[in-house]
């Protein structure tokens, strides 16, 4: 009765050999790597004896029985914890990308662990586990509650997840400048160390891993059907809320126990899975235990690296979550091209909430801001706290108060509108409202190059910082360009792109607060957006520069209304697509880096402003440019002012206080998105 | 024959846009149903509050006399399937497994599939005419084998009702033939009862038992494929001007003037 195709094969599909043979080589050799310092002292039968009986009179014995042994049997403990729930969250959320980093869950663990510390240290005696919970599950409801209503697309849950863990992160960093003397070991900690000295953790750990996972393979079949996308499950009878809700709470549980007794072990959550994938894990069965079993190994092999790392360094200590980090860059980047069509997923659904666009006069609403701007100048030149309580400056005496309040608000309002016109084109261009500098990783790209220099301990003065910086985006954008080519530079894998950079950076940082010492602190400065150290000429420099760009911008208003049409529709309109994407592409990352200069990587400003200036009822290209990088200004001059005024005489850094202000906003704003 | 699905006053809002108002209408056991009327209509979303999918915003739903709001989720599963609008990618699951994954409703999260199982999830693909492609990828499926992959799964939760959301609007018409053919077939077999959303009014009249037809979220016609194919009803139903022949008997065609 139907024409079948034949010659198809009829047979079952085979599980691909490549997967048990490469999961074995990969134990074999983190397994060899990692006891390979102790086959020198030790013969082989007496390292695997290690994990159970030791010989008091042989100093490296013991050594080995409680320090190595605990520390292997601990790094495959996390790993295949971590490696077991990256699966699980993959599933939920029918996202190949989601995990318990990308989600934010570590950053929020981390979070309440830090916040414990400081403000309940009898809590975290009592019971780490509580407050990393907490903090997790604060995290990933933050994420959920801000991607509800744009309907879970995989690209824009993990882009929340980023905006979250930058938001934690940021929040963290400012009780580290306002309490530094009680957090150095949490620097440490929280970059994710695995060094053991007893069996204790170990064995407290195992219990709760094992229970945790044996829970998780209850929930297998009903995670199972949930692949088929929410109404399909719901009509078999599956209660979707109720799994998910139930999964993504156990996935909280063991990132959350992992994190708090060893720190953040980023993305071997996202690289387990995502690496079964690749090897050909086909089915959620197959992915479970693979990714579990590859996470494990990943973990080991990361841990041994980052042991050797800190031996044959100058014998600092290098976090095993740095190590991991480096693995997880090139893992996305794996992952992206795996990716045939990132606009429908999985367990996608196609209800997005629609949003009420509401006009207003572009005309009262740029003049509004901008006069809002002028008052902020004024106040920030003249009302300011002195020794002898507030003043006002008069304007006589403003000349005076150029040098040392001017250039730096002066720079500050052009990082904001440039960050504004960044972000208003990286928008426009993905079709996602998460879509931002901050995420393309060009910010990161020049954070990158900051921090070589900073680990190198070249002295290269501030124009050298500068022009690296610059190096260090451009390196980033070309980067990008490489990766986003082979898909016609469309916008979401541009993102995943910048994501895959991002971690590279937090790598590098990581290693640099784990090192400590003045070079951190000088690097934190810059990262969290110092302004005061600019110079007049820097900001006039500036200043030539954005206008010139502000007149570029005005030829790809057209083809950037265009664009969001999809590539069929503009390239049928006449518009050459590839190419006005390069053009955009370039124009965003250069407003980026000049930005990012000044103001640091960290900033909410260019995710910010375009969403502002959409809820101002600016919906056309031209109008939302024009007053999201009007927004962007106000909002950059307004955290200057405030960060040299807040903690009188001390200074915040201002994009510090721009990222906490700005997160608090988003969230706020994000959630209420679309609501009629 | 009793009332298998009984609709009373029910009403759908979102905001303040109503997309259902004051529907009330029976549907039988044993009888193949087609939902008629055009774009916005308010077709898909009576078939959706009749899956459990959208929640009626007033009115009452039952199924076999007893309240939708009484029965579980899994129960609901066991009588009543539904295939949606736009299934979604499958992620690599073979026809086989994402016809068993049809199982869940009787077996839950932890029962262990037995014989029986099997063989209802055997006699699904064969009746779908998807021997030959079971153990492939669902995702490298053509179109028309796709949605019958599907259909299978619904097959193999041996529901007694089936509720099909445009089934054939992204087939050629050699499938569109073939699946509604299928779907006949089946609910003549086991006695299915069956509501389907078609826009093809004449494949609707050839293949159901009876034709229901929305307009701006009201019940507009109801009736045999006699009744409705009638120029003057269809016009109402459309609001193009229309006109209908029969060609033969219980077999029309109809068109725009």
């Amino acid at each position: 009765m139907y024409a079948s195709t034949s010659g198809m094969p009829a047979s079952r599909p085979v599980m691909p050999a490549r997967l048990p043979i490469a999961a074995i080589l990969l134990w074999l050799g983190a397994l060899l790597a990692s006891a390979a310092p102790w086959l020198n002292q030790l013969d082989a039968g007496a390292v695997l004896s290690a994990f159970w009986a030791f010989n008091p009179d042989n100093y490296s014995s013991i050594l080995a029985h409680f320090s190595w042994a605990p520390r292997v049997s601990i790094a495959i403990l996390i790993g295949c914890g971590l490696g077991l729930a990256g699966a699980v969250t993959q599933q939920v959320l029918g996202n190949p990308l989601a995990s318990p980093t990308t989600l934010g869950v570590e950053a929020g663990g981390q979070f309440g662990v830090t916040v414990a510390t400081l403000f309940a240290p009898g809590l975290l005696a009592f019971s780490p586990d509580l407050v990393a919970i907490a903090g997790g599950l604060i995290a990933i409801g933050m994420v959920i509650a801000l991607t509800w209503r744009l309907g879970f697309s995989p690209v824009t849950v993990i882009l929340a997840g980023l905006v979250i863990t930058f938001f934690l992160g940021a929040l963290n960093m400012a009780f580290l400048l306002l309490k530094g003397e009680w957090l150095g070991n949490l620097f440490i900690w929280g970059a994710g160390s695995l060094v053991q000295n007893n069996w204790g953790p170990f064995m407290e750990l195992w219990p709760r891993v094992l229970v945790i996972s044996v829970l998780i393979l209850l929930l297998m079949r009903p995670l199972q059907v949930l692949q088929l996308g929410q109404s399909s499950a719901s009509s078999l009878g599956a209660r979707v809320g109720l799994i998910r809700a139930l999964a993504l709470f156990l996935v909280v549980l063991m990132t959350a126990t992992v994190v708090s007794r060893v720190g953040v072990v980023a993305f071997v959550g996202l690289a387990a899975p995502v690496l079964a994938r690749l090897l050909g894990a086909r089915t959620f069965a197959s992915r479970i235990l693979w990714s579990t079993l590859m996470g494990g190994g990943l973990l080991l092999l990361a841990d041994t690296l980052a042991h050797w790392a800190s031996t044959w360094g100058d014998g600092s200590l290098v976090p095993t979550g740095t190590t991991t980090a480096l693995i997880g860059g090139p893992i996305i980047l794996l992952a992206l091209q795996g990716f045939r069509n990132t606009h429908h997923m999985p367990g996608q659904e196609s209800n997005l909430a629609g949003f009420q666009p509401r006009r207003r006069a572009p005309l009262l609403v740029s003049s509004i801001v901008a006069g809002l701007i002028a008052i902020t100048v004024a106040v920030s030149m003249g009302w300011s706290p002195g020794l002898d309580g507030w003043s006002w400056t008069p304007v006589t005496q403003w000349d005076d108060a150029w040098v040392w309040r001017g250039p730096r608000l002066l720079a500050a309002m052009l990082a904001g509108v440039a960050l504004g016109l960044a972000g208003t084109l990286i928008q426009r261009m993905t079709g996602n409202p998460m879509g931002s500098p901050e995420m393309l990783g060009i910010s990161g790209g020049a954070a990158l190059a900051m921090v070589l220099i900073v680990l190198t301990g070249a002295d290269v003065g501030r124009a050298g910082q500068l022009g690296a910086a610059t190096l260090g985006a451009a390196g980033a954008l070309g980067l990008l360009i490489l990766l986003a080519r082979k898909h016609q530079f469309a916008g979401n894998q541009l993102l995943l792109g910048g994501l895959a950079l991002y971690v590279f950076m937090d790598a590098g940082l990581r290693l640099v607060m784990a090192s400590g010492g003045t070079v951190a602190s000088q690097l934190l400065n810059w990262m969290y957006g110092s302004t005061w150290l600019v110079s007049e000429t820097e900001a006039f420099g500036l200043l030539g520069f954005i206008v010139l760009i502000c007149g570029l911008l005005a030829l790809i208003v057209r083809p950037l209304t265009l664009l969001p049409l999809g590539d069929t529709s503009a390239s049928s309109l006449g518009l050459p697509v590839t190419k006005a994407r390069l053009l955009l592409l370039l124009l965003a990352a250069v407003l980026t880096a000049s930005a990012t200069v000044v103001i640091g990587p960290l900033s909410f400003v260019g995710l910010i402003a375009p969403h502002l200036a959409r809820v101002l009822g600016q919906q056309t290209v031209g109008r939302q440019l024009i007053v999201a990088g009007l927004v962007g200004g106000l909002l950059l001059a307004l955290a200057d002012y405030l960060s040299r005024i807040v903690v009188f005489p001390n200074q915040l850094p201002a994009g510090l206080l721009a990222a906490l202000v700005g997160g608090v906003y988003f969230l706020w704003g994000l959630s209420r998105h679309g609501r009629p | 024959m009793s009332a298998f699905f009984e609709v009373s006053s029910l009403g759908v809002h979102i905001g303040d846009a109503a997309i259902l108002n004051d529907i009330n209408i029976e549907f039988r056991e044993g009888e193949v149903t087609a939902l008629l009327g055009h774009n916005g209509s308010g077709k898909s979303t009576l078939l959706k509050v009749l899956a459990r999918q959208t929640p009626p915003s007033s009115g009452n739903t039952s199924l076999l006399g007893s309240s939708f709001r009484t029965t579980g989720a899994r129960e609901f599963a066991r009588t009543v399937g539904y295939l949606p609008q736009h299934p979604p990618g499958t992620d690599g699951l073979t026809v086989r497994e994402l016809v068993a994954l049809g199982r869940y409703p009787w077996r839950g999260p932890l029962g262990r599939y037995n014989s029986e199982d099997h063989q209802f999830i055997d006699q699904a693909i064969h009746d779908t005419g998807l021997d030959h492609f079971q153990h492939r990828s669902v995702d490298t499926l053509s179109g028309g084998e796709r949605q019958r992959a599907w259909i299978a799964m619904l097959l193999a939760q041996q529901t007694r009702c089936l509720l099909l959301d445009e089934p054939i609007s992204a087939l050629d018409v050699k499938h569109q033939v073939e699946t509604l053919r299928l779907v006949h077939r089946l609910a003549e077999e086991r006695e299915l009862t069956v509501i389907v959303v078609l826009h093809d009014v004449d494949l609707a009249a050839r293949f159901c038992d009876r034709l229901v037809a929305l307009k701006g979220g009201r019940l507009i016609a109801d009736g045999s494929p006699r009744d409705i194919m009638d120029s003057g009803t269809l016009e109402s139903i459309y609001g193009v001007p229309m006109g209908v022949m029969e060609r033969a008997p219980d077999q029309w065609v109809s068109y725009v003037h």
